[in-house]
């Protein structure tokens, strides 16, 4: 199975963009900069999960029935070498 | 309720197995202040904040460290993945293995298995995020000693990263412990405590 190591990489870039922007927003939670960043990051990142699940399979449990069979117990799992 | 998504918070792709380097790294697996039990303190410590913006502080930061928790264990995986019980006792790790083989057992370097002692839930607002202020640095020190001790690339890139959010988190704690102090009464911080007292209407405390 082709795993999506380069387009992995940029979601895990875009997702930690939005879980540090996050962080920060619970103790900063009017700080108009933050909010911008966050806000282009989540965009971003929910573009990318989509083109990734369509391409390679399911992030949740949430997107794993869009096929035929159940994908979500499909390898390999993060933990792997060959996932990142 | 929580939500798996199936990926790591930051790559780990570790080419060479090596056993000595898996029996040190364990200890941010399961040891005094490692990721299992920063992530079970601050779950544990939030539920009678009654501030919203440090119940949301305690949340992410939790969370974020079940998402470290995954990255040692995927460390410790890959480290260990292939070697023969010749290579397993010429690195020491014969002692570990006889238990436990090659699964991932929650213990500190010294094979001390994870235990709930090392974490505080006092309920008290400020002795709390004074204790999660202490366990970042902890963890911080945990990983500096780790990069003293370990040197390949490929196992020092994701240690640099786990080692950065311990300082990121300790801002956070910081800006929370803030957030606390503003809201008490100026003249006594410790003469109430806003995660069991109940708050005067006319301000200041109550006993």
């Amino acid at each position: 199975m082709l795993y999506g190591n380069e387009l992995l990489k940029e979601i895990q870039a875009e997702d930690f963009a939005v879980y540090e922007a996050a962080l920060y927003l619970d103790a900063h939670p009017n700080c108009e900069k933050a909010l911008a960043y966050y806000r282009e990051h989540k965009c971003a990142v929910k573009k990318l999960k989509e083109k990734y699940e369509e391409l390679y399979g399911p992030l949740t449990i949430y997107s794993s029935a869009d096929c035929d069979s159940w994908q979500w117990v499909n390898g390999p799992w993060p933990w792997e070498k060959e996932a990142n | 309720m929580f939500l798996y998504e199936k990926k790591l918070q930051y790559p780990v792709k570790i080419k060479n197995p090596n056993a000595k380097f898996a029996k040190i790294i364990i200890s941010q697996l399961g040891g005094p202040d490692g990721e299992l039990a920063a992530a079970m303190r601050y779950l544990h410590q939030r539920y009678t904040v009654p501030y919203g913006q440090i119940v949301g502080i305690l949340t992410d930061v939790a969370v974020e460290e079940l998402a470290h928790l995954e990255m040692v264990a995927a460390i410790l995986y890959q480290l260990t993945k292939g070697l023969s019980p010749e290579e397993i006792r010429a690195a020491g790790m014969d002692q570990y293995f006889v238990d436990h083989t090659a699964g991932l057992y929650p213990a500190s370097a010294a094979g001390v298995p994870c235990d709930m002692k090392y974490i505080g839930v006092k309920g008290d607002l400020l002795a709390d995020l004074n204790e999660d202020l202490a366990a970042e640095q902890k963890a911080r020190v945990t990983y500096d000693n780790i990069l003293r001790l370990v040197d390949d690339p490929d196992v020092q890139d994701p240690i640099r990263y786990l080692r950065a959010r311990e300082l990121v988190h300790y801002q956070r704690f910081g800006d929370a412990l803030r957030i606390a102090q503003d809201k008490l009464d100026e003249k006594n911080f410790y003469a109430f405590n806003p995660s069991f007292d109940k708050i005067c209407p006319n301000g200041g405390c109550n006993h």
